[in-house]
């Protein structure tokens, strides 16, 4: 059984935020208003987080694409009154939109911030209501949705996979973000495949996760020189 | 002829009075707080359709004063029962005029706060999906199971020791007698329903602590189990049970306070019950402050940076005002009031309890609040305002309780009328044969 | 005439007596299956079966025992009025 896994090369990346537009179309997510949107509720699936360090003049400035971390042991969907949040056996935290009652205990619970809950009725301009993605269902009010590592295009690769009898090979699912990346630095694949690039690259003595200490393990793994 | 009857029904007519004299005072009084429920009501309706964004709450605080009146509310519940239950297991003579308010503050909080959480979902119409497709292994679902329970046997405990005064309203007769006969179950007074009524009652009583217990610390337990700095805190079991059993003594004493002079109840609630109850509110604080100490020191000491983050928006941050007004209004004011004699009058006692109750909610606040507000990730603090939706649900909550409390009092004595009686019959001669075998030599 | 209706009276209260007393034990069967119904979801899904288990065998105690106790003091006060009722009616 494969386990997903993703690596962002914070060496090669520059902060452009192309996963979090492309993320944004890939899985229909609406466009929230600039006054919901300075209140706390805008809503990506992919974040870039920004971080400061040093004080003025001297000042670093560290940016990193944030999206779910697919924990293998997940503080969300133990606290999931529902079974609304689930990991599959892929290592897959996935999101039931029809079964979330909306308490949001797994955005509470969630270490890593990654989840978003739609406080309205999520809306679109009418350009994106032309080009929904009809992979990805829309979500309703009073929901919580999350990254779902593109798990609509695991599917679509697996039945190319079966019908030519064989396994999925070593990248050829990706998620929206690592495609759209300009400068190639989010590789993803199969964490347990020891052939994978993802794997290799997770060997790498820059690789590092985001609080190993909470021993959530997320499947996400950042490469950096500077930690 | 009303007097006469008055006459007729012995030294404790005063308690029957609330329910068959009604003044304009009762209907004003509910008539306004019906309104703060409709309007309220009409809040929620607006919530249900256009969704949670009518509330205050955003990413990352996603929990807002819905969450800290859950807590907030259960806490007061704990007045109650358990207090009663310890009183009656104690054998504590001076428990027999206040179990009845304290269990029925219990039965009406519990059920107002039972229902925040479905305010705060948002999708209150997939509610169901808890029993289709619930998971207990999560502390919502411990909750749901725990406040039932403890719902269910606080009715029960309420209910059952109120048989015999129902029976002596149905023998009354006038408004209501067939309810009274229902509700009193033949009630008719004889040796062997004492005994089966008694030993119900004290099976109860011992039932009821652990489960009281176990809520606020499953209650507890919705924050600690997660791994957020702040609430990822092993003492927040005993510190939800204590802060519980501390706002549940404050409301009783202001319930007490106003229903005696409201009813004229000042023959049966005297001076010497607020001095005792005053005395457990006292031990409660100082309780309080001592978990709040061991839980803070705990935190500064390790100085690990999240929660240290967290403890300097308490203590200096945005939420000093709260912090410190929760400090004050839980402790020093408390403190003051009841630990020196000569301002422990009913006056200082109403106005530590009132107090208490504040700093109480403020410590649910407190705890709710900063630690969503400031996500562990590298994020900008989160900013939460309550909304109008928010606060009329509160009002609305606080509305409803003392609805429910003036209804109650309508329709039962809030006073158990059988204990009084019991205890001038029976309770003098026992407690002096208590005494003596206490005693040696005598 | 008049005692008819008090009879009648009386009997109705008592069909109500009944109802409510088995309405208390369908909630507590009622919460009993569910929370069975959720241990076998857990079970079925693999998803902590320990700790639904754990809940249970403290939760469906506690109910049984609180309807036990109800239903223990309300028989016992119904039998005595009964017997109470038959002495008086047999004077």
């Amino acid at each position: 059984m494969p386990k997903w896994a993703m690596v962002i090369d914070l060496d090669k990346c520059t902060g452009c935020g192309d996963c979090m537009a492309s993320c944004k179309i890939e899985n229909n997510i609406a466009i929230v208003s600039p006054e919901e949107a300075s209140e706390g509720r805008v809503m990506f699936w992919m974040d870039m987080i920004t971080v400061y360090e040093g004080d003025y003049p001297n000042i670093r400035i560290k940016r990193y694409p944030k999206p779910c971390f697919h924990c293998d042991n997940p503080p969300c969907v133990k606290v999931c009154p529902v079974h609304a949040t689930y990991k599959n056996k892929e290592g897959l935290v996935g999101q039931i939109y029809d079964r979330c009652i909306g308490c949001r205990y797994c955005m509470a619970g969630c270490p890593f911030t990654s989840k978003v809950f739609n406080w309205y009725e999520p809306v679109w301009p009418e350009e994106f209501r032309n080009c929904f993605n009809p992979d990805v269902s829309l979500r309703n009010v009073g929901v919580v949705e999350k990254c779902s590592f593109c798990a609509h295009r695991l599917i679509r690769v697996r039945e190319n996979a079966d019908i030519e009898d064989r396994e999925i090979r070593d990248g050829e699912y990706f998620p929206a973000c690592a495609e759209s990346c300009p400068t190639n630095a989010i590789f993803f694949g199969d964490i347990e495949n020891k052939e994978s690039k993802v794997y290799k690259l997770s060997q790498s003595s820059r690789a590092y996760r985001i609080k190993e200490n909470l021993g959530v393990e997320p499947k996400v793994i950042y490469l950096s020189e500077r930690k | 002829m009303s007097k006469e009857i008055k006459q007729n029904f012995g030294p404790d007519e005063v308690l029957y009075r609330p329910i068959y004299e009604t003044g304009k005072g009762f209907y004003i009084t509910v008539s306004i707080l019906i309104a703060i429920y409709f309007w309220s009501l009409y809040m929620y309706f607006t919530q249900v359709r256009s969704g949670l964004g009518v509330t205050g709450m955003n990413q990352p605080v996603t929990w807002g004063f819905y969450i800290v009146n859950f807590v907030f509310f259960i806490g007061i519940s704990h007045a109650g029962t358990l207090i009663s239950a310890i009183l009656r297991l104690s054998k504590a003579e001076w428990r027999r005029p206040i179990t009845r308010m304290a269990e029925v503050i219990t039965a009406i909080v519990l059920a107002i706060g039972g229902l925040h959480p479905i305010l705060d979902l948002g999708r209150p119409d997939r509610m169901l999906n808890l029993v289709s497709a619930g998971r207990l292994q999560s502390p919502l679902l411990w909750d749901v199971t725990s406040i039932t329970a403890y719902f269910t046997a606080s009715t029960v405990y309420l209910y059952l020791p109120m048989i015999p005064d129902i029976a002596k309203l149905r023998d009354r007769g006038g408004k209501l007698t067939w309810f009274y006969t229902f509700l009193a179950w033949g009630w008719q007074g004889t040796e062997k329903q004492k005994k089966i009524l008694n030993k119900v009652i004290n099976i109860l009583m011992i039932m009821v602590i652990p489960i009281a217990i176990s809520v606020h610390t499953v209650i507890s337990y919705i924050f600690s189990m997660t791994l957020q700095p702040g609430w990822h805190s092993t003492i927040f079991g005993p510190y939800f049970v204590a802060g519980a059993i501390f706002s549940g003594i404050a409301a009783l004493l202001i319930v007490m306070i106003a229903f005696r002079r409201a009813y004229h109840f000042e023959n049966y609630l005297k001076e010497i019950h607020f001095k005792y109850l005053s005395t457990l509110l006292l031990i409660m604080s100082l309780l309080w402050f001592y978990f709040t100490f061991s839980e803070y020191l705990t935190g500064i000491f390790g100085s690990e940076p999240h929660e240290m983050h967290i403890i300097l928006y308490k203590f200096t941050g945005p939420f000093a005002i709260f912090f410190w007004g929760m400090v004050v209004c839980n402790f020093i004011i408390p403190v003051i009031l009841l630990g020196i004699s000569r301002f422990r009058t009913i006056k200082g006692i109403l106005v530590a309890s009132i107090s208490v109750v504040v700093g109480m909610w403020l410590e649910r606040l407190i705890i709710v609040v900063p630690t969503l507000a400031n996500p562990t990730m590298p994020l900008p603090a989160g900013i939460y305002f309550p909304s109008l939706v928010e606060w009329a649900l509160f009002i609305g909550g606080i509305a409803v309780f003392i609805l429910g409390f003036v209804l109650f009092s309508k329709f039962f004595p809030l006073i158990s009328i059988w204990e009084i009686e019991e205890g001038r019959k029976e309770g003098i001669k026992e407690v002096e044969e208590r005494i003596h075998s206490y005693l040696p030599n005598t | 005439m008049s005692k008819m209706i008090i009879i009648t009276q009386r009997k109705i209260i008592f069909a109500a007596q009944l109802i409510s007393l088995s309405l208390i034990w369908i909630f507590v069967i009622a919460i009993a299956f569910w929370i069975l119904n959720l241990i076998s979801l857990s079970i079925e899904l693999d998803d902590a079966p320990g700790a639904s288990i754990g809940i249970s065998l403290i939760a469906i105690p506690v109910f049984i025992t609180l309807a036990s106790l109800l239903t223990y003091t309300f028989i016992g006060l119904k039998k005595d009025e009964f017997r109470l009722l038959k002495n008086s009616s047999e004077e």
